[in-house]
């Protein structure tokens, strides 16, 4: 559904993104992961058709958005990471506007905002001023905004940025819902947790160039030789601490009172030498195990000396 | 019409700016001025006297057309030089610019709607012109030769303000350059015409043979006012190749057209540009 090849844009001597190759299937949900500035917003501008890429090609539904602009606008459904809304207009005016736009005919628009409000949650501040929403609500007005020509694919930069943990939630369901109709996603966060639930794929990007991409599930820490491990101990955090930092196959050490959570590039040997070391020193480990691996971790690991 | 009534942008745009108290304060603080100059006038010339002039009616004509004239100039600007680039800092622009509105829908509504209420603006001043007509002194041709070289400086300071608005990013920046291009075009113009008049007579060059000196008398709009109205500014020896009212007209809608194309072209996102 989407494919971009050796995508590249360049800002005079900066190079946003470098040689992007990019295939998501449709019906997928994509995650796009990676700091500010690592070159998320611009690949979601062109693929949009807002941004000219300096080299290479990229395709919505086998359109290429340089040349098919047209169609390829008709087959997305875009989201800013900030955007504005026009303070004036009510809800479903504001919708209104976006059918006409979408050249929607009048006798459709009705029913469609109505279901569209339905969708999102907020069919109760349908005669609204956008103005009086919260920030929750106008993302979530937003979204609808997208959805109002019926899109095959969605592009969704940072929708959950800046929200609170309930509209949070209250987005990521809405996400869920609009994955089993059978939209084709692409969504950057930086909140990695969410993009592990709600993607099947995830791309990691840094300095604008494309550093992992695979299945959530093929996403491991473990393909580098990392584990994550966690100690809890019942006192003598000090000395766990140090003898921490002083094991050569630790890194990362997060320390949470009295329970620590570490990076482990070693072996199983190895692991059970630091456990012995810990018991040695006299410090009583009430746990040594490995952890599960979140995205944050992944993304850690993968983007270890990238940049740097 | 039916495009007119369903342009999407076109709707938008009347409903946020008739919905707001602003547009009546705008309205109301316009018709007030002009009443009250028209008012003033009235009252002075007729305050230790018996009987009214029908010269003196011309009198307040011209005066009336001058601050109107004056008004679109400060007005047009102001209106529509944030129209696009409102929509910029509001990061509204490019959600527009992914749906099937083009460029060129996008500046030609935000135009229309714009005239639109500088219009209702300078329509709704008519009621006062009537006084002039109720003393005489005026005729017809001359007010309708008026109200179209309105609606042409309407339309051109309001393409400067929409070429300023997609040029510049900033509303500020775009107001502050549409006011110096209609501030040139005022004052600048005239300047310049007197400038090389003076020159070319102290050159002893022959002014009267030159096509230059009607058409720079008929590009500005203080002096193409001046002759609808009947007041000669040109030398009189000066012949106009057409009649600077239309002479006038064709440049600066000409100008405006390629203001507009240009505001368009800035505003596709996906236009070639040039590298370096």
């Amino acid at each position: 559904m989407i494919e971009t090849q050796g995508l590249t844009k360049r800002y005079g001597k900066l190079e946003a993104l470098k040689e992007l190759n990019l295939k998501i299937e449709q019906g997928k949900v994509f995650g796009f992961i990676g700091p500010n500035g690592a070159g998320k917003s611009t690949t979601m501008m062109i693929l949009s058709t807002l941004l000219r890429p300096s080299s290479g090609k990229a395709y919505v539904g086998g359109f290429d958005v340089e040349k098919n602009p047209r169609e390829v606008r008709q087959l997305i459904g875009y989201m800013p990471d900030f955007f504005g809304v026009y303070d004036n207009l009510k809800a479903v005016e504001y919708l209104d506007f976006y059918c006409g736009a979408y050249q929607i005919p009048d006798r459709k628009r009705r029913a469609l905002i109505a279901d569209l409000l339905e969708l999102v949650n907020l069919s109760v501040k349908a005669d609204s001023y956008v103005d009086s929403l919260s920030r929750g609500m106008k993302q979530r007005l937003g979204l609808a905004r997208c959805l109002v020509h019926d899109p095959k694919v969605l592009i969704l930069d940072e929708p959950a940025s800046g929200l609170d943990p309930r509209a949070r939630i209250e987005m990521r369901e809405i996400l869920i819902e609009l994955r089993s109709m059978g939209k084709t996603i692409i969504i950057s966060s930086h909140i990695l947790p969410e993009l592990a639930e709600l993607c099947d794929d995830i791309g990691v990007i840094e300095n604008g160039k494309l550093i992992a991409y695979g299945s959530v599930g093929d996403m491991t820490v473990g393909v580098r030789g990392i584990s994550i491990m966690q100690l809890k101990v019942l006192d003598q955090v000090e000395e766990a601490e140090k003898v921490l930092s002083d094991c050569p196959f630790v890194r990362r050490v997060d320390n949470k009172n009295r329970y620590f959570r570490f990076q482990f590039t070693g072996s199983d040997a190895d692991k059970a030498a630091l456990l012995t070391k810990l018991l040695g020193e006299g410090i009583p480990v009430v746990s040594f195990s490995e952890a599960k691996e979140n995205l944050e971790d992944v993304f850690l690991a993968i983007t270890e000396g990238v940049g740097s | 019409m039916r495009g007119f009534l369903t342009n999407p942008m076109i709707i938008k745009e009347l409903r946020e700016r008739f919905r707001t108290g602003k547009t009546a304060w705008i309205l109301g603080s316009y018709l007030f001025v002009m009443g009250a100059i028209l008012f003033g006038v009235i009252y002075v010339e007729t305050a230790n006297k018996i009987y009214f002039r029908p010269g003196e009616s011309r009198q307040i004509f011209i005066l009336l057309t001058v601050i109107q004239l004056g008004m679109i100039g400060f007005i047009a600007p102001a209106l529509t030089a944030g129209t696009i680039s409102g929509e910029r800092e509001r990061q509204t622009l490019n959600v527009l610019l992914t749906t099937h509105l083009t460029p060129f829908a996008i500046v030609s509504s935000k135009m229309l709607t714009s005239l639109l209420f500088i219009s209702l603006v300078v329509i709704s001043s008519l009621p006062l012109y009537s006084f002039v007509f109720l003393y005489g002194g005026i005729s017809p041709e001359q007010l309708i030769k008026i109200f179209w070289f309105f609606a042409v400086n309407i339309i051109f300071f309001g393409s400067v303000g929409v070429f300023c608005s997609a040029r510049f990013r900033r509303t500020g920046v775009s107001t502050i350059i549409s006011y110096g291009l209609t501030f040139l075009i005022g004052v600048g113009t005239a300047l310049l015409t007197i400038f090389l008049w003076q020159f070319f007579e102290m050159m002893e060059w022959k002014t009267f043979d030159s096509a230059l000196f009607p058409f720079m008398f008929s590009i500005n709009p203080g002096f193409v006012l001046a002759e609808i109205i009947g007041e000669k500014v040109a030398p009189s020896s000066m012949t106009y190749i057409m009649e600077p009212w239309i002479l006038f007209s064709i440049f600066y809608l000409g100008l405006s057209v390629f203001l507009l194309g240009w505001a368009t072209r800035v505003l596709d996102p996906l236009r070639k540009r040039r590298l370096g």
